[in-house]
């Protein structure tokens, strides 16, 4: 098998431990779940190296001892161009050996904070043919969800379609971070924006969207934002936004983070920043109890993050709303020949087998996120906007660790425990975020055994990231698969190397010995001087960035030319298609966004239920 | 009644828009969702629209028929209505309701039309049966192509759609020489009395002033013919129908008083059939023929009061029907009959000679219209009338007491003999718009025999027989 051998030399499998032979057999079933590119990139790859090898050292990577396959990785890393394509191959390696590793030595489960509230659910292949509703509402993210509870509060039929399964904080709690990570994200987790540099854009797929493995930062629209949205763009949810916001905020029981459960990464931000005398504070998250898991990107486990499949969408199936899991939606059906105009009429989806259902409904609420909007419009004949698609924001983001002396164990406490906020005023957030082994946007340095060291230390580092509040310079294509193309902004560009230096001084500050920096050409620096001198000689290309929060694709606003949805998030050129999920927002909201995306939610569907 | 005139005013009526109507049958399955079988459905609609089925555009249809579902439900009065709308919207939508087990159900399904598989598309209909909107069961049926294709081809029909009321409107608009008459005549099924309501608008030939006038009469089974006139009045043109000296005539309602009240009459009309042209349909709508006569219904059912002296007749869903004549004035000869044949069957005769120089040569032209089954025959009325240029004509012999009319067409042939005895028999005046008078022999108590007959490999055989007596309406004209 071509992996064993490309996974056992990047982690060094010297056979002094058990944990290094599963790796192959868990990427194996990492790979499955990603899309055909990246498998078949991943496995080229493989084969290239063990062709490298074969011509090397006339055998295959896995028929080489431990210091013959460090010795060949060796020679590969000396080739500096090969350096960034190595470290994308790293990425899934990493993955599989970080959960193997915790599952020999990793922290014991918990128990549940709370049960789960019930939910109407209802399987894809269970619901009839021919069915019809007052409205629908695909997607049942932030925005999806808030729109059910007050579609149905108001007194109307709903139904939710969801693409993703439902998964209870019971499942998540009996499996492994790797097994949900591969279910709850879509493609894998390895939704890429093409461009110059790619990003890793990853975006939740189950009921509850995203929300189920977001960190549970709840920051609230900042007011410049907000007077920019409804000054420059006309978007008119931005005018009271603040009773919206409050609104959020009670349903996802927002409270700043307690720090008895912190963590020690956080407490190393909150030394840092108090050091060099910058804002920080503890975030306020929507996870009342919440014991420091460190597991909010693969689903919280105890149940303490109150994503809206535990908090919104359990009231709207209160007031009557149904769930139908396993949903994809095919198209949106319009008729073309009402009085007045196009009208929505309902929805045709897709399920597995047995062809697919329709839902006649005079509604259709799209909540499908910012990436899937778009191509959900088009293929439903929709998207003849020139400006559909366009406008994408992504917070692009950059992640730096620092080591430690003394053991920090970063994956016990909060994953996202702490804002620094004193560059947020020049579009840089610096978030102290830990993830479970494997599973963060940093990538540790080294090949083979060097690797290994990192991995076998880990628990010495402490991370943070940083996101930057971006131009719009992202488009999503396609039709039925979503095609993201996003070019990172010179500006950009810069205020990505800003925030790689602030947190370098924060790292430095708390104490850190030296700091990794996930440049490949200078993976550690022990003093900020050499921090900024391989600052100096980087672009924003050799970072490894990834994106999180897309936004702005259907974008609502006044001016008919440049906004595809009028200013309280009806689609324009049809009648009945409401838009309220983060793709209706119409530039980037320079915080994580959950609460502002529930609030326009809000705001639109409360005016659609008036009207 | 007057016979047949003279026309060549302008119609006021449009080209009425026609219908669509089919049938169509469907097969398959349901499973109700408290059950863990499936049961067989069949569907038997037929789906009536008031336009042409616009297959670019979508089409509201109304559905009625019968539904079975094995061993739950038999209703034969299942109906709804059907979105057609195949391009449009690309949805042909189903929702009909019935009753099984006592309970409201309504299926709600549609056929989603893709170009990508359009039998399938076309002929499948996924449902959802829901009681009180609530889902109780979901099925699917099935048009099979092999055995219903050709009869739901078939089923096609176009039907006119048309306002009886509408027939009732003035069709005068200021022309010297012509009569226009508005007719109701109706037989008392409790007394066996017949009634002859009779307006006139006459505008004469010489341009003076056009007056309306008119008569009512009342055929006692057991005593004299009794009638009285109003009018002449001012004619006053009116929308809806005639309106002089007290007396009107309105779409469904006929009111009027003749004689200073010796004679009063409060009715109310229900159509209860499709019009019937009696002469040729274009000869209504372009007045080409000296005058032409058309039924607004062919069938109409009559309630309320008639009182002659002291005498009230009081009638309940009485039959009868009303008539239209507009032309340039009577016939030189003629004879009518309009003869409810029972069990929805109706036959209407109109046979004349023209007073036209020339034409006043011929032999009657027979207007013979049997309407049985729903269905009018012969198909078109100048087949009796003109038969092949001539050849095949109808025949009317016109005399009294005793006429008759013989005819074939296609297979079928008629005789038809109607007995006015003088006793039941009333004569007037008529007075043409030229002054010329003419005499008619009316009589709401005549006798007549219908013989219908069908030729069946070498000879005819009687299909149908009909003998009416003192129930027939008959009137002989001459001058």
């Amino acid at each position: 098998m071509t992996l064993t051998g490309l996974t056992s030399a990047l982690i060094a499998d010297d056979g002094t431990a058990d944990w290094p032979r599963h790796v192959p057999a868990r990427l194996e079933t990492l790979l499955a779940t990603m899309p055909l590119a990246a498998r078949a990139g991943l496995r080229a790859a493989a084969r290239a190296v063990d062709a490298y090898a074969m011509a090397r050292t006339g055998r295959t990577l896995s028929a080489l001892t431990a210091p013959e396959r460090d010795s060949v990785l060796g020679e590969l890393a000396a080739r500096p161009a090969l350096l960034p394509l190595l470290d994308v191959l790293k990425v899934p390696v990493l993955l599989a050996a970080g959960t193997e590793r915790m599952l020999q030595d990793g922290p014991a489960p918990r128990g549940l904070t709370r049960q789960d509230p019930p939910l109407d659910l209802t399987p894809a292949p269970a619901w009839p043919a021919r069915s019809t509703a007052d409205a629908v509402v695909i997607g049942s993210g932030a925005g999806g969800a808030i729109a059910a509870r007050t579609l149905a509060r108001a007194g109307l039929d709903i139904v939710v379609l969801e693409e993703g399964q439902h998964h209870s904080t019971e499942s998540f709690g009996r499996r492994t971070p790797l097994d949900r990570f591969t279910d709850l994200y879509r493609d894998g987790g390895a939704t890429v924006a093409v461009g110059n540099p790619p990003l890793l854009l990853p975006t939740g797929r189950a009921v509850g969207g995203t929300t189920v493995v977001n960190s549970g930062t709840c920051y609230r629209t900042p007011g410049h934002v907000l007077t920019r949205w409804s000054k420059d763009f006309g978007f008119a949810p931005a005018d009271g936004f603040d009773r919206h916001l409050d609104e959020a905020e009670r349903t996802l029981r927002v409270a700043t983070q307690p720090v008895d459960v912190l963590g020690n990464n956080g407490r190393i931000a909150l030394k840092g920043a108090r050091e060099l005398g910058w804002r920080a504070a503890p975030l306020r998250r929507n996870a009342p109890g919440c014991q420091g898991s460190c597991q909010c990107v693969v689903g919280c486990p105890t149940g303490a993050k109150q994503s809206v499949q535990l908090s919104v969408l359990p009231e709207a199936c209160a007031a009557g709303a149904r769930i139908v899991t396993g949903a994809r939606v095919e198209r949106i059906l319009v008729d073309t020949d009402r009085p007045g105009g196009p009208r929505a009429a309902g929805v045709r989806v897709r399920r597995g087998e047995g062809g697919g259902f329709e839902i006649l409904a005079p509604l259709v609420v799209v909540a499908a996120g910012a990436l899937q909007s778009p191509p959900l419009l088009r293929r439903s004949g929709l998207g003849r906007h020139p400006r559909l698609g366009r406008n994408l924001s992504v917070h692009p983001a950059t992640s730096l660790a620092g080591r430690f002396a003394e053991p920090v164990t970063a994956w016990e406490g909060v994953l996202q425990s702490v804002g620094v906020e004193e560059h947020h005023a020049q579009g840089v957030l610096i978030e102290a975020t830990a993830t479970p082994p494997g599973m963060g946007s940093f990538i540790l340095p080294g090949l083979g055994t060097e690797l290994r060291r990192e991995l076998e230390t880990a628990d010495r580092l402490a991370t943070l990231g940083a996101m930057i509040a971006d131009r719009p310079s992202g488009r999503v294509l396609g039709r039925d698969r979503t095609l993201i193309r996003y070019d990172l902004d010179p500006r950009d560009a810069g205020r990505l190397l800003r925030a790689v230096r602030a947190m370098g001084e924060l790292l430095f500050a708390a104490g850190a010995e030296e700091v990794l920096t996930g440049i490949p050409r200078t993976p550690r620096v022990r003093s900020l001087t050499e921090l900024d001198a391989a600052l100096a000689g980087t672009s924003a290309r050799h970072l490894h960035l990834s994106a999180y929060h897309p936004t702005g694709t259907v974008a609502a606003g006044a001016d008919p030319h440049r906004f595809p949805a009028d200013p309280w998030g009806r689609l324009r050129g049809v009648h009945g298609v409401l838009l309220a999920d983060a793709s209706v927002l119409p530039s980037c909201p320079q915080v994580n966004p959950q609460l502002g995306i529930m609030a326009a939610a809000l705001a639109i569907t409360e005016t659609a239920v008036r009207a | 009644m007057s016979g047949s005139t003279t026309s060549s005013a302008a119609t006021n009526t449009g080209s009425p828009a026609r219908g669509t109507v089919f049938r169509e049958t469907m097969l398959g399955t349901l499973r109700l969702d408290d059950e863990d079988r499936t049961r067989r459905v069949r569907l038997d609609l037929t789906v009536s629209s008031d336009g042409r089925l616009h297959l670019l555009g979508t089409t509201e249809s109304r559905a009625t028929g019968r539904i079975r579902i094995a061993g739950w439900a038999d209703d034969a009065h299942a109906e709804g209505e059907l979105e057609i709308s195949p391009l449009a919207r690309r949805r042909i939508r189903y929702r009909i309701t019935f009753t099984a087990d006592g309970r409201r159900i309504t299926l709600d399904g549609w056929k989603s039309v893709t170009p990508r598989r359009p039998v399938a598309s076309m002929t499948v209909l996924p449902y959802t049966l829901q009681e009180d909107g609530v889902r109780i069961g979901t099925g699917t049926l099935r048009f099979p192509l092999g055995t219903q294709l050709l009869p739901f081809l078939a089923s096609f029909r176009f039907p006119r759609q048309v306002d009886p009321d509408a027939f009732l409107a003035p069709r005068w608009r200021g022309e010297p020489g012509r009569t226009e008459v508005w007719y109701t005549t109706v037989t008392d099924p409790v007394t066996g009395s017949g009634l002859w309501l009779h307006h006139e608008l006459t505008a004469p030939s010489d341009g003076s002033e056009p007056y309306a006038q008119g008569w009512a009469a009342v055929f006692p089974k057991n005593g004299p013919v009794r009638h009285a006139r109003f009018g002449p009045a001012k004619w006053t043109p009116e929308g809806s129908g005639f309106t002089a000296d007290g007396v009107v005539v309105r779409p469904g309602r006929l009111s009027g008083a003749a004689e200073g009240g010796a004679l009063r009459w409060d009715l109310t009309e229900r159509p209860t059939d499709e019009p019937l042209f009696t002469f040729p349909r274009w000869s209504w709508r372009r007045p080409l023929l000296p005058a032409a006569q058309m039924l607004p219904a062919a069938r109409a059912g009559y309630d309320g009061t008639f009182t002659h002296d002291d005498t009230t007749l009081t009638l309940t869903a009485a039959p009868g029907a009303s008539a239209r004549i507009y032309g340039h004035g009577n016939a030189r000869r003629w004879a009518w009959l309009h003869a409810d044949l029972g069990g929805g069957d109706v036959l209407e005769i109109v046979a004349a000679v023209s007073m036209r120089p020339g034409l006043r040569r011929l032999p009657p032209l027979a207007f013979l219209r049997l309407r049985r089954q729903g269905r009018t025959w012969p198909r078109r009325p100048e087949r009796s009338a003109a038969g092949w240029a001539g050849a095949g004509r109808f025949r009317a012999g016109i005399a009294l007491p005793t006429w008759t009319v013989t005819g074939r067409a296609g297979l079928r042939r008629i005789r038809v003999e109607v007995t006015q005895p003088a006793d039941r028999t009333l004569a007037l005046d008529y007075t043409d718009p030229d002054g010329q008078h003419a005499t008619c022999h009316n009589s709401e108590r005549a006798d007549a025999h219908v013989l219908l007959e069908r030729w069946w490999f070498g000879g005819w055989r009687t299909e149908a027989e009909w003998t009416l007596e003192g129930t027939a309406h008959a009137e002989v004209g001459t001058r």
